[in-house]
């Protein structure tokens, strides 16, 4: 008989999102704690699917279908959690910056960082700096996600960090930046923080970012 | 008897065909479809109110964008009077493009941020030089029948590149040019450019030298600077390629016949549109469809994907009767490599074979990010293979050669015969980077494989002195609507260089 946390675990490493409410329940039931469900069970879950991603025995549609079966987890956690008085992994404010219509990578990002346990904002795409400065002011984040597809809009993602420094808000927030053309060095160049090559190199890259603060 | 002859001469080209006129029709039918039920989001306000005077039902308009959708019989009026067949000329007009049918012509792909060094074997960001050296590889290259710009030019200013990018093509080809633009500015920047080039607007109306890249973003999106450029394009008979870049599994369904269901729906939006404001405006439909790469979240440049939806492409825009923007040429490997040759071989194979008119993207590597010269040199002679295979077998009298069977023999030998002397060169195909010696000849030759045989073409066309294709007063005056774009723009840096 497997443990609630191996049960758990395999459902978030199986996508199944209808089960882990229910196994959460169980748990509870069992005399669980929120905190002790999340990190034995869905926490380990999620990092057999980063581990399997990372060796190419998982795919991107089925990361995304752990993802949502995590965020499903939070969704029954997250109170009883705020209750105990836990602390959150951390909140990411996530845009395509203005001029840049394109949207498929940032939401990449924003699922694979749900899924790791983070609040994602998402503001959409062509966002000027000013939302990424009002955003910043409402929602308190840890870190700030920018990206873009196209050469021309890059400049944007400076332009962007250039506001919010502007705005004294530089030192609240850790950011990061990507899309296709982009590579570290131009992220040094903007003053960024860090790069994230694809999704689950800026899920990795945000987990760093709050376990360092 | 050959009574038939009239369908002789197509029967001899080979083909290659993924779907059949039902099909075609099926997928045609459900874009109409999509459409007019789903319809598609339009994020400029001109436009919208275009389509909306057409006869487009206009809903859920919101600050920046509107959904639109175009019933059936829109699509049938433009359709009507879109041009079947599409002429980009060179500035000398020596080069020549007729884009219709079966007509094929294979050039290069456009705007990679990174480069492969031909000398330091490295990659690194494009600059200026390199732009200019990829229009004289593309100038040398008999296959190469168009050309864009082999990557972003990054040592000059970032929102004026694509003028830069322009005169550096003008001073290495005098072949017909794919431009992109940054923005509508750009685009007039470079019109200005053209007028210089070929001598002023009129000549440039009557056989425009450069057509223009759009790439309206899937699913089903219009941006506000896409509907700019197409407004702009079709006032000016600039023609045009309105291409969506659907990824299956991503931006688009993961079965290929949905991709192609919604890529035609971004095209015929284009069409409908531009033939609202302009009927007889040209245009090119495409042309890059391909899946994500499901480990890596990548483009595939190299897929057999790809090579399969641009086949199933290219026959749906015959049926129509549009030309088409192919993808071949191209791959996902990091460099000139095994992989690289395999993947270009491939696409480009499948391209000619299914006859889509303009085949971008030689030259790609990594998904598009990084230019390669190599990767031009073994195209071209991918390309002259594919072409020997066009010619198929003409089956004749003359060809059947009963005659010359007869006078050789059994036991003689047509080496000597004036039936092979007059023919060969044409009928028995070579390429000069092809190695067919035998092993003693290839041993002393210092045993060069097809990487270095390729490599020493690319230095030698770059080593070799050619004249200058523009005068000095010309290149002047190209240069300063360049200088003065920069100056134009110069608060919108920033304030260090992005790249070099």
């Amino acid at each position: 008989m497997s443990t609630i946390y191996e049960k758990l675990a395999t459902a978030v490493l199986e996508g199944n999102s209808d089960k882990v409410p229910d196994l959460i329940q169980k748990g509870m039931d069992e005399g669980k704690t929120a905190k002790e469900l999340l990190d034995n069970g869905l926490v380990v879950g999620m990092d057999e699917v980063g581990a399997r991603f990372k060796r190419g025995d998982m795919f991107v549609p089925e990361v995304l279908m752990s993802a949502e079966s995590m965020k499903a987890g939070m969704g029954v956690l997250r109170p009883l959690l705020a209750e105990a008085e836990e602390e959150m992994l951390g909140t990411i404010v996530l845009g395509t910056v203005e001029g840049d219509l394109h949207d498929i990578g940032k939401n990449l990002v924003g699922m694979m960082c749900e899924g790791a346990g983070f609040e994602v904002v998402n503001l959409g795409f062509d966002q000027p700096p000013q939302a990424f400065i009002d955003a910043i002011k409402q929602h308190q984040p840890d870190i700030v996600g920018m990206s873009a597809l196209l050469t021309t809009t890059m400049r944007a993602m400076g332009h962007t960090i250039k506001a919010i420094e502007e705005a004294g808000l530089r030192d609240q927030v850790k950011i990061m930046v990507g899309g296709a053309p982009v590579d570290k060095e131009f992220a040094d160049r903007i003053g960024a923080d860090g790069y994230g090559s694809n999704a689950p190199a800026a899920s990795d890259l945000a987990k760093e970012f709050v376990s360092a603060a | 008897m050959q009574v038939k002859k009239t369908n002789y001469t197509v029967n001899a080209t080979p083909t290659f065909e993924v779907l059949t006129e039902e099909e075609i029709e099926a997928i045609y039918f459900s874009a109409l479809r999509v459409l007019y039920e789903t319809g598609v989001r339009v994020y400029e306000e001109e436009g919208v109110e275009i389509a909306h005077s057409g006869g487009a039902i206009v809903e859920d308009t919101t600050d920046d964008s509107s959904l639109v959708k175009i019933p059936p019989w829109m699509v049938d009026k433009a359709l009507a009077t879109l041009p079947r067949k599409v002429v980009v000329v060179g500035p000398d007009r020596e080069h020549r493009m007729e884009l219709y049918k079966n007509q094929i012509y294979f050039g290069a792909g456009s705007d990679t941020p990174f480069t492969w060094d031909p000398y330091t074997g490295e990659r690194r960001r494009a600059t200026y030089e390199d732009v200019k050296n990829f229009a004289k590889i593309a100038q040398a290259m008999p296959n190469m029948d168009f050309h864009m710009s082999l990557g972003i030019v990054q040592d000059v200013n970032v929102g004026t590149y694509d003028r830069w990018q322009y005169l550096a093509m003008l001073e290495g080809t005098t072949k017909p040019i794919n431009i992109t633009a940054v923005d509508l500015d750009g685009l007039q920047d470079q019109l200005e450019m053209a007028y210089v080039r070929v001598g002023g607007k009129e000549e440039f109306e009557k056989g425009p030298i450069f057509s223009l890249y759009i790439e309206p973003v899937s699913p089903l999106s219009h941006s506000e600077e896409v509907i700019q450029k197409l407004l702009f394009a079709t006032d000016n008979g600039i023609p045009f390629v309105y291409t969506p870049c659907p990824l299956a599994g991503a931006t688009a369904p993961c079965t290929l016949a949905g991709t192609a269901v919604q890529a035609l729906t971004e095209s015929l939006f284009g069409i409908v549109l531009s033939q609202l404001r302009k009927p007889g405006a040209p245009m090119i439909i495409g042309g890059l469809m391909s899946n994500m790469d499901m480990r890596t979240t990548v483009y595939c440049y190299g897929s057999p994907e790809m090579a399969l939806l641009s086949a199933a492409y290219t026959q749906i825009t015959k049926w129509l009767g549009v030309p088409m923007y192919e993808t071949a040429g191209c791959s996902d490997a990091k460099m000139f490599d095994e992989q690289a040759v395999l993947e270009a071989t491939f696409n480009a194979t499948t391209a000619a074979l299914t006859g889509g008119n303009m085949i971008h993207d030689v030259g790609y590597l990594e998904q598009g990010l990084t230019s390669s010269m190599e990767m031009m040199v073994a195209t071209n002679e991918i390309v002259d293979r594919v072409k020997r295979i066009l010619r198929g077998i003409p089956v004749t009298d003359e060809t059947k050669a009963l005659d010359v069977i007869e006078d050789v023999g059994p036991g003689g030998h047509y080496l000597e015969h004036d039936h092979t002397y007059t023919r060969f060169k044409d009928l028995i195909w070579q390429g000069p980077l092809t190695d067919r010696q035998n092993w003693e000849n290839w041993d002393l030759a210092g045993r060069k494989t097809f990487r270095d045989r390729v490599h020493a073409r690319v230095l030698e066309i770059l080593e070799t002195e050619t004249e200058p294709l523009i005068d000095e007063d010309m290149y002047k005056e190209l240069r300063q609507i360049c200088e003065l774009a920069d100056e134009r723009h110069k608060g919108e840096e920033l304030d260090f260089d992005m790249f070099v």
